[in-house]
């Protein structure tokens, strides 16, 4: 119970936030009067994405970088389709563009080990690292990189907003899910000094930084999470700039959502058990950072907890005799709970599309229970999978792929 | 003293329907908005969208047509530079 209100207060601190503070919005953007422009490697690891993958390309001969400073590198994964064959027609096109081909036994590893691949051939001081079904603003790379003129800062992550939106109920949800977490939390996080969250794309990371830390831990599924940690725990800070804009293609089924938030589960629970001690233990963190941090590590565990409660709750309600003042105050409490914690998280939606000046997609905010019952059952499946994983020292746990379809092109080629 | 309240069959109905008008009343305005949608959609995130979508689809074009005809990609690269800095006749 007081996990959860500490989940609850949080949310309402956040969504309080952005409604109060826009003054701070461009605190990383202005850094310095000079324009800063260190040179630039963009990853983009790519496994049979042959229906998006000249959606990105495209989008990477319009950045407005300078050219010169850019170099963007391709990391054909052991694609069974079209994706090289579409790379290399880039590369002979483009100059600063480069193709680097895993063969079979290499490739299939997982994100990280793909990235840590294409990391071996980059030049630049800043790495950015898009998914193949992005497509950012194409003045993203100034955005991004404008907040390394702080030494301090280790890395950079953008907004990401959902193209296929339209498209059907899933990609609709999955769209406010984004605007909760995007425009509110991570906007939040970054307002009050917190701890935002490098995602898997969209995001920009001191070279020399992540030399230091290794790259990324290909035996994480959540390398992104992970590496944020990294690099908190590392003394340095990440920002997000909420004007750096890119597009996503989201998820279409129900099946593929499992299929991903299972993924983003099980890394994350990887994550907590490998960084919540340190983040306790460490002097690079302050107190409101270290609660963020720990809230944020542990996140995946709450539907858990939500499922022992509701098996618990009512067993112990039938089987221990309670006294009619102590039923009515637990009564009292739950109800609270109820009506202002549950409330929280749809709250923040609700204000991140007001924000975007978005209110009639709020009417669609009542269906993200299903979404939350959804990832009760998701978390535990997740959790279950790790636990198995880690009590017979095999490893089940292996990257799955979210296929992308392409859809997304009809909304930008129409 | 347990704090199971015992049900007639008249508050258990009362309960039923309750509930059912609860969760109709908090789901009608998702469905009304999945039945005929009145959200304009996407957040738009560019401002340099039409110029974008138009190259954007002649290059995936010109890229199909090569694929499919195996034209030499250098080749094209040229007559694409020799075009465009040819008068544009339709001005």
């Amino acid at each position: 119970m007081a996990l959860m209100m500490a989940y609850l207060v949080r949310h309402y601190i956040f969504t309080l936030t952005v409604l109060r503070k826009p003054q701070k919005h461009e605190r990383a953007v202005t850094v310095g009067k000079t324009p800063y422009q260190p040179t630039v490697s963009i990853l983009i690891p790519a496994r049979d994405e042959e229906k998006v993958i000249r959606r990105i390309l495209q989008r990477m001969t319009e950045l407005t970088y300078p050219k010169d400073k850019l170099q963007i590198i391709v990391i054909d994964d052991a694609s069974t389709d079209s994706t090289g064959k579409i790379a290399e027609q880039y590369s002979k096109m483009y100059g600063y563009i480069k193709v680097i081909h895993r063969n079979e036994k290499e490739g299939g590893r997982g994100k990280a080990s793909a990235l840590n691949t294409g990391l071996r051939y980059t030049n630049g001081e800043i790495i950015l690292c898009f998914d193949t079904d992005y497509y950012p603003q194409v003045n993203i790379v100034e955005k991004l990189v404008v907040g390394f003129a702080d030494q301090k800062v280790g890395g950079v992550q953008g907004r990401v907003v959902v193209l296929n939106e339209p498209q059907n109920l899933v990609t609709r949800l999955v769209a406010l899910e984004r605007m909760g977490g995007y425009r509110v939390d991570q906007h939040a996080r970054h307002v009050l000094g917190l701890v935002p969250q490098l995602g898997g794309t969209a995001v920009a990371i001191r070279r020399s930084l992540l030399d230091s830390l290794g790259g990324w831990d290909p035996s994480i599924l959540a390398e992104d999470t992970d590496l944020t940690f990294s690099i908190y725990l590392a003394g340095y800070k990440i920002l997000y700039i909420k004007d750096a804009e890119s597009y996503e293609e989201a998820v279409e089924s129900w099946k593929a959502y499992r299929k991903q938030r299972r993924r983003w589960a099980k890394g994350h629970m990887q994550c907590a058990f490998k960084h919540s001690l340190k983040v306790l233990k460490s002097n690079n963190l302050s107190l409101k950072e270290k609660i963020d941090g720990l809230l944020i590590l542990n996140v995946y565990f709450m539907p858990i907890l939500t499922i022992l409660s509701w098996i618990i709750g009512p067993l112990l309600f039938l089987l221990k005799p309670m006294q009619p003042l102590n039923a009515l105050l637990a009564s009292l409490l739950v109800s609270i709970y109820s009506f202002a914690g549950n409330f929280a998280p749809f709250f923040e939606v609700g204000i991140g599309a007001y924000l975007d000046g978005r209110t009639r997609i709020c009417w669609l905010i009542p269906l993200l229970i299903f979404t939350c019952l959804y990832n009760i059952v998701i978390c535990t499946e997740a959790f279950t999978d790790l636990l198995i994983s880690k009590i017979s020292r095999k490893n089940h746990l292996h990257w799955d792929k979210t296929v992308h379809s392409g859809n997304g092109n009809s909304y930008i080629m129409s | 003293m347990r704090m199971i309240p015992s049900l007639t069959p008249t508050t258990f109905i009362m309960l039923i329907l309750g509930v059912s008008t609860f969760i109709f009343i908090m789901f009608l305005p998702a469905l009304l908005e999945l039945k005929k949608h009145k959200d304009a959609g996407p957040r738009l995130i560019m401002n340099d969208a039409p110029v974008m979508q138009t190259k954007i689809r002649e290059t995936i074009l010109m890229v199909n047509v090569e694929e499919e005809h195996g034209f030499d990609q250098i080749l094209a690269k040229k007559m694409a530079d020799v075009m465009a800095v040819l008068p544009n006749i339709e001005a």
